[in-house]
C-alpha cells in the first residue's frame, strides 16, 4: 500500500519551497514511502490520554527586561547579503500571488 | 608521522606548568598535526591559525604574570562548524550557508576565552548535523582515523577525528539524536552530551531545538569535565537555557562508584543487529565496573523500541521549520535567476541543500502539513512522553543505565549512503537520551577487530557529573581511552 | 429580494502595537521610520544559531489589554510557529499563538446609534510583526527592511456580532480608546500601530449559519474600514441579487479609489504547519500575578463615564465625550476637582477646549496647561474679573504653552471693567451714537438691548463686566426721559 504518492511530495515540496528534479521526486517519494512505512510501527502504541511532550524543560518560559540593547552595525547586518542595495535587502519583485503561502 | 599527536590535558599541562613548553608551541604543534593529517582525515572546514597563535600567545603572557584562567588556559580545542564564533565563517558544511560569516558569537564560544581555551579551526560535520556518517557533507567526508576507508561516525564527525588524531585535545560538537556520542565510539575517544538545558544553545545553528545540545569530545572524562564546567551554566540569550550555575564536574570524579546501581538494558540483550564484538566489549566494561563496587540490576524501557519512529518525526518536523530560513534573501548561497520571487526561493535551497537535508525537510513539512499533524507529529510528541516515562521508572531503581552506544563499529564509507532508513537504524541506542533530555557518555571500551567500542553511560536528568563520574572510574581502572589510531 | 433582505455579518482582527521600547523576542529597540535594518539583532534576521527570549514588558502589556476587554487571561499559553514563505518575515515562520492564545471570551459594549450592543471577543493573542517590502513603481526588485521584524502585537479577534461598516467603526473607536486608556498601546494608526482585517460575509434575515466571507487586510484608518466594508455589503449583495456565489477571497482596499482588489482566491484552507516553538517553553502567568495586573490598570472608561453622569451631573453624551480620551477625563477630573463645580468646567473642556484642540489637529495629551491652572481661569469668569469672551481668547495660547491664567490677564490687561465711572463712559457713548436703538427699546423692542450690550462692550473692546453693563444699560434705558 503506497502511503505517499508521487504528487503529495510534490505539493510538500512546494510548502517547503524545494525544486525537485525529475529522478529527485520520484526517489524522494520513494525514501518516504519506506520512511512512513517505518513509523507507521506508532499506530500500534495506545496513547490514549497522554499528553505530547514538547519541551522536556519543566518551566514556565523566562521573561526578559523590556531594554533594548545594541543593534548590529547597519553594514554588519546585510554584510552576508547576496544582493543588497544600500541597507535594504532586495528580492525579485513581488507578485500578489506569491504572498503568504 | 613527524609531529606526534597532542595528548590528553594531564599530559600538555604539566609541561606548560613546568616551563618546558608553552601555549603557542602547543598551538604550533596542532597545526603541524592538522597539516600533515588533513589530507587524509579531512576534519576541519575552516582554521584560524594567525588568530590561534595570537591568544596563544596572550595565554603565555598570563602564565608569566601567574594570571591563569583555569585547567584550560593555552589549550587548543576545535569546534564543530556548526556553532557560531563571531567573525568567523560558520557553513554547517551546507552549501546555502558558502560564505556565511557569523556577526555574533554562540555563548559555549564567548566563554572559550574567560577559560583560556584557543580555537583553532571549526571541524566538519554532516551538512546541519544531519547525518550519522560525515558523509553528508557539502564538502565531502572525514576519514575515521582508525580506518581511513570508514566513516568516523557523525554528525560531530571532525569533531571526533580532531581529538581521536591527536590533532587536538578537546573539541565541541552537538548531539540531536547521537552526534557526539556516536562519533565518539567509533573514533575511540570520549563524547558527553549533557542534560538538555545544561549547555546554552544561543549560536547554535539549530537542527532540532528541543532535542539539539552542545557538548565536549575529548581523550579522557575529566577532560570533557574541564570542558564541560567552561561551557555549562545558564544564558539569558537562550529559553531552554536551565536556571543553574555553571557546573564543577570536574571535582565530582572521585573514581569511587561503590554504592551505584547500574541499570542493564533488557531491551539491549533482545535487540538483534547487536555486533557479537560490541556486545562482548560492551559486557566486559560493565564486569569492570562491578568489580569497582557498583551493582548492577536488570531494567527496562519498553518504549525505546519505538524511539528511532518517534525521533525522526519529531527532529525532522523541527528541522523543517528552523531550516525554512535559508531563503537566500539575507545571507547564504542565493540562486542565479531572473525569475519569480518563488522561483528564486524554489532553486536557491533545490541547491543549496543536499539530498539528505532535503528528505528530512520534506518529511518534516510532511508530518506538520494539514491532516497528518495528529497522526504523526502529535502522536510522536506522545510516545515520547511514554519513553520520558520508562525512564523514570527505571532510574526510580538505578543511577545510571549502561549499554552500547552504536550496535556496531565504523562502518565503511558509502556503505549506508543508499539506504537512509538503515542509517536511521543505527542511531538506536543514543537517540532515546535525546528524546528524554538525559546526560550521556560514551566511553572507549576496547576494539572489535581494530576498530574501536564505545560504552555508553546515561543518568537521570541533571546527572551530567554522575555519568561523567562513572566514566572516569572506568578509565582509571582500564586502558582502552589510551588506545591510538594506527597513523 | 430587497437589500434589506440580508444581514451583514462582520467580524473583525486588529493588530495592535504593544508599547515596548524592544521588541517581541530580540532585545533590538522598536523604531519608526528609520533607514532599512537600522534596528535589528541577529533574531531579527533570523541569522543561524539566534533564539527568542520573550519580552516581559509585553506580556504585561497584552495581559492589560485582555484584563481591559474582559477576556480570561490563561495561566498557561503556548507560543507556536506559523510557517509561510515571504521576504519580510525572516524566519520563514512567524512565532505567534494558536491552539493555546493568552486570553479568549471578552466583550466591548458598543453603541452605534441602535442602543446598547455588546460585541464578543473570541481571542486575544501575542505575536510578532513580520518586516517591511517596499516595492517602488517600475523596480524590477522589491526591497525589503527589517527594522520592525519582531515588534510586539496583540492580535484581537472579535465575534461575528458587527452588522454594519458603522458598527464596526463605532467598535474599532472603542478598542482604540480603551487600549490606549490602559497605556497597552499608542495605537497610533498612521505608523500602523492599529490595524485591522475585515471578515464580511451576508446572509438572509433569519437564518443562522454564516454566509461565504471575504476577508479584507491591512486597513489602517476608521474611514477606510467603514468605507471598505460597505463598498464590500453592496458588491456581495449584488452578487447574491444576481442569484451567484460569492467566492471566498482575501481583499485588499485601494483607499485613493476607494475600491477593493483581489489579493488572492482561497481555494483551499492555507497550511501554516503550526506547531509549539522548541525555542520557547510554555508561557505561564500565575494568578497572583495576572490579578496584580489587574489592580495596577486604571478605571475603566465605562465606569468613568458612569461617575461623571452621577457624581458630577453631567449628560451621558457629555460624559462619553469626556472619556474618548483617558488624557482628557483626567484633565477634565482635576479641573473640577480644583474648580468645585463640575459641571460648570464640562462645557468650558466639550465646547473651547475640544474647539482649540480640533483647531490646531492636536491630541489631549498635548495640552500643558495645569488642570489647577484652568480652574482658576474659569473661578476668575465666576467672580467677574475676567470676561468669559477674554477667557475664551487666552485659552488656546494658555491651553498648548501653559503658564499663570491670573498673570497673563494683568499682563495682558484683559482685566474685567467693572468700575461704574468707566462703564457709565461707555454707556453714555453708545447710547448717543445710536438714537434709533434706543427709540425701538423705548418702543418695546427688547432686542435693542442686546445691540446697544454690544456697542458697550466693543468700546470697553471686550472687557466689559457684561451684567455690569447690562444692569447699568437697562437702568439708562428705563429712566423716564
Amino acid at each position: 500500500m503506497s502511503r505517499i504518492s508521487r504528487e503529495e511530495v510534490e505539493r510538500v515540496a512546494h510548502l517547503a519551497r524545494l525544486r525537485l528534479g525529475g529522478d529527485e521526486a520520484e526517489a524522494m517519494t520513494q525514501a518516504l514511502e519506506a520512511i512512513l512505512a517505518y513509523v507507521a510501527q506508532l499506530d500500534a502504541v495506545d496513547t490514549e490520554g497522554v499528553p505530547a511532550t514538547a519541551h522536556v524543560i519543566p518551566l514556565a518560559t523566562p521573561l526578559r527586561e523590556d531594554e533594548p540593547e545594541d543593534v548590529l552595525a547597519p553594514d554588519l547586518a546585510v554584510a552576508n547579503a547576496p544582493a543588497p542595495r544600500g541597507t535594504a535587502f532586495t528580492v525579485p519583485r513581488v507578485l500578489d500571488d506569491e504572498a503568504e503561502g | 608521522m613527524s609531529e606526534p599527536g597532542l595528548g590528553d590535558l594531564a599530559e600538555l599541562r604539566a609541561p606548560l606548568a613546568a616551563g618546558s613548553t608553552t601555549a603557542t608551541a602547543l598551538v604550533e604543534r596542532s597545526f603541524a598535526r592538522l597539516e600533515a593529517l588533513e589530507p587524509t582525515l579531512r576534519a576541519f572546514l575552516f582554521t584560524r591559525r594567525e588568530a590561534a597563535l595570537g591568544e596563544a600567545a596572550e595565554a603565555d603572557r598570563r602564565r608569566s604574570r601567574g594570571a591563569l584562567r583555569g585547567p584550560l588556559d593555552g589549550i587548543p580545542i576545535a569546534i564543530k562548524d556548526n556553532i557560531v564564533q563571531a567573525a568567523e565563517p560558520a557553513s554547517g558544511a551546507s552549501r546555502i550557508l558558502e560564505a556565511y560569516v557569523s556577526p555574533f558569537e554562540a555563548t559555549a564560544v564567548a566563554r572559550l576565552p574567560a577559560a583560556g581555551a584557543v580555537v583553532v579551526g571549526r571541524t566538519n560535520l554532516d551538512e546541519f548535523a544531519m547525518g550519522s556518517s560525515t558523509e553528508h557533507s557539502c564538502q565531502g567526508p572525514s576519514k575515521n582515523p582508525w580506518d581511513t576507508t570508514r566513516s568516523p561516525g557523525g554528525s560531530s564527525g571532525g569533531s571526533a577525528v580532531a581529538v581521536s588524531a591527536g590533532v587536538v585535545p578537546l573539541s565541541l560538537g552537538s548531539d540531536t539524536g547521537g552526534s557526539i556520542r556516536q562519533p565518539a565510539a567509533l573514533c575511540g575517544v570520549v563524547g558527553m552530551k549533557p542534560t538538555y538545558g545544561r549547555v546554552s544553545r544561543y549560536g547554535l545553528v539549530a537542527f532540532a531545538s528541543s532535542l539539539d545540545q552542545i557538548g565536549p569530545l575529548g581523550r579522557s572524562a575529566a577532560d570533557c569535565a574541564a570542558l564541560l564546567d567552561a561551557i555549562s551554566g545558564h544564558d539569558p540569550h537562550d529559553s531552554t537555557s536551565l536556571p543553574e550555575p555553571p557546573l564543577a564536574t570536574r571535582d565530582a570524579l572521585s573514581g569511587d562508584v561503590s554504592g551505584l546501581t547500574l541499570g542493564w538494558l533488557r531491551e539491549v540483550d533482545d535487540a538483534a543487529g547487536v555486533a557479537p564484538g560490541v556486545r562482548r566489549c560492551v559486557r566486559e566494561a560493565v564486569g569492570e565496573l562491578e568489580r569497582a563496587g557498583a551493582k548492577l540490576r536488570e531494567v527496562s524501557l519498553p518504549h525505546t523500541r519505538h524511539a528511532i519512529a518517534a525521533y525522526y518525526l519529531i527532529a525532522t518536523a523541527e528541522a523543517s521549520s528552523n531550516l525554512a530560513r535559508y531563503d537566500g534573501v539575507r545571507y547564504g548561497h542565493r540562486a542565479a535567476t531572473q525569475g519569480s520571487l518563488t522561483e528564486l526561493y524554489e532553486r536557491t535551497r533545490a541547491e543549496g541543500f543536499g539530498a539528505e537535508v532535503k528528505r528530512r525537510i520534506l518529511l518534516g513539512t510532511y508530518v506538520l502539513s494539514a491532516g497528518y499533524y495528529d497522526a504523526y507529529y502529535r502522536k510522536a510528541q506522545q510516545v515520547r512522553t511514554l519513553l520520558r516515562r520508562d525512564f523514570e521508572a527505571a532510574f526510580a531503581g538505578c543511577d545510571a543505565i549502561v549499554l552500547p552506544t552504536t550496535p556496531e563499529t565504523a562502518f565503511r564509507l558509502g556503505e549506508k549512503s543508499d539506504d537512509p532508513l538503515a542509517l536511521y537504524l543505527a542511531d538506536v541506542f543514543t537517540v532515546s537520551a535525546n528524546l528524554a533530555g538525559l546526560p550521556g557518555v560514551s566511553t572507549p571500551c576496547g576494539t572489535d577487530a581494530g576498530l574501536p567500542v564505545g560504552l555508553q553511560i546515561l543518568g537521570p536528568p541533571l546527572a551530567d557529573a554522575t555519568v561523567l563520574r562513572i566514566a572516569d572510574a572506568y578509565q582509571r581502572r582500564t586502558p582502552h581511552h589510551l588506545a591510538r589510531p594506527p597513523l | 429580494m430587497s437589500p434589506a433582505a440580508y444581514e451583514c455579518v462582520i467580524g473583525l482582527e486588529v493588530h495592535v502595537q504593544l508599547r515596548t521600547r524592544s521588541k517581541l523576542f530580540s532585545t533590538a529597540d522598536v523604531s519608526y521610520g528609520d533607514e532599512p535594518n537600522h534596528h535589528v539583532s541577529p533574531v531579527c534576521l533570523a541569522l543561524p544559531g539566534a533564539l527568542p527570549v520573550l519580552n516581559g514588558r509585553a506580556v504585561e502589556l497584552a495581559v492589560r489589554a485582555a484584563l481591559a476587554t474582559g477576556c480570561k487571561v490563561h495561566a498557561h499559553s503556548v507560543f507556536a510557529r506559523k510557517h509561510y514563505f515571504y521576504p519580510d518575515l525572516p524566519k520563514a515562520y512567524q512565532i505567534s499563538q494558536y491552539e493555546e492564545p493568552l486570553a479568549t471570551g471578552g466583550q466591548l459594549t458598543i453603541d452605534a446609534g441602535n442602543g446598547e450592543r455588546r460585541i464578543g471577543i473570541t481571542r486575544i493573542h501575542m505575536e510578532e510583526d513580520a518586516g517591511k517590502s517596499m516595492h517602488a513603481p517600475g523596480d524590477p526588485e522589491t526591497q525589503v527592511d527589517l527594522n520592525r521584524a519582531g515588534v510586539p502585537l496583540v492580535e484581537i479577534v472579535s465575534e461575528p456580532d458587527l452588522r454594519s461598516a458603522e458598527e464596526a467603526g463605532v467598535y474599532l473607536r472603542a478598542l482604540r480608546q480603551l487600549l490606549r486608556w490602559v497605556e497597552a498601546s499608542d495605537a497610533d494608526m498612521e505608523k500602523g500601530q492599529f490595524r485591522c482585517d475585515a471578515n464580511v460575509s451576508l446572509r438572509p434575515r433569519g437564518e443562522t449559519r454564516l454566509g461565504t466571507r471575504t476577508e479584507i487586510k491591512n486597513l489602517n484608518s476608521f474611514r477606510f474600514v467603514e468605507a471598505a466594508i460597505e463598498t464590500e455589503i453592496e458588491r456581495q449583495t449584488k452578487q447574491l441579487r444576481k442569484g451567484e456565489a460569492i467566492q471566498q477571497a482575501t481583499l485588499g482596499f485601494d483607499a485613493e479609489r476607494g475600491r477593493l482588489f483581489v489579493m488572492r482566491i482561497k481555494e483551499n484552507a492555507d497550511d501554516y504547519r503550526y506547531f509549539p516553538d522548541p525555542d520557547l517553553i510554555p508561557l505561564v502567568l500565575a494568578e497572583a500575578r495576572i490579578e496584580e495586573i489587574r489592580a495596577a490598570l486604571p478605571e475603566l472608561p465605562a465606569a468613568r463615564q458612569q461617575r461623571f453622569e452621577t457624581e458630577h451631573g453631567l449628560a451621558a453624551a457629555d460624559a462619553s465625550t469626556l472619556v474618548a480620551s483617558r488624557a482628557l477625563a483626567d484633565w477634565y477630573e482635576a479641573a473640577a476637582r480644583a474648580h468645585g463645580q463640575g459641571k460648570s468646567v464640562a462645557p468650558w473642556v466639550l465646547r473651547d477646549v475640544l474647539a482649540a484642540l480640533k483647531e490646531r489637529d492636536r491630541e489631549p495629551e498635548s495640552i500643558r496647561l495645569e488642570a489647577e491652572g484652568f480652574a482658576s481661569l474659569l473661578r476668575l469668569v465666576d467672580e467677574g474679573r475676567v470676561t468669559a469672551r477674554s477667557a475664551r481668547e487666552l485659552l488656546p495660547e494658555l491651553l498648548f504653552e501653559g503658564g499663570d491664567p491670573e498673570r497673563l490677564v494683568r499682563e495682558r490687561g484683559l482685566e474685567a471693567v467693572s468700575d461704574a465711572g468707566a462703564l457709565e463712559g461707555f454707556v453714555d457713548e453708545a447710547l448717543a451714537a445710536n438714537p434709533k436703538a434706543v427709540e425701538s427699546y423705548a418702543a418695546g423692542d427688547a432686542k435693542s438691548l442686546n445691540f446697544l450690550m454690544g456697542q458697550v462692550m466693543r468700546r470697553s473692546a471686550g472687557k466689559a463686566d457684561p451684567a455690569a453693563v447690562r444692569a447699568l444699560l437697562t437702568r439708562r434705558l428705563e429712566e423716564p426721559k
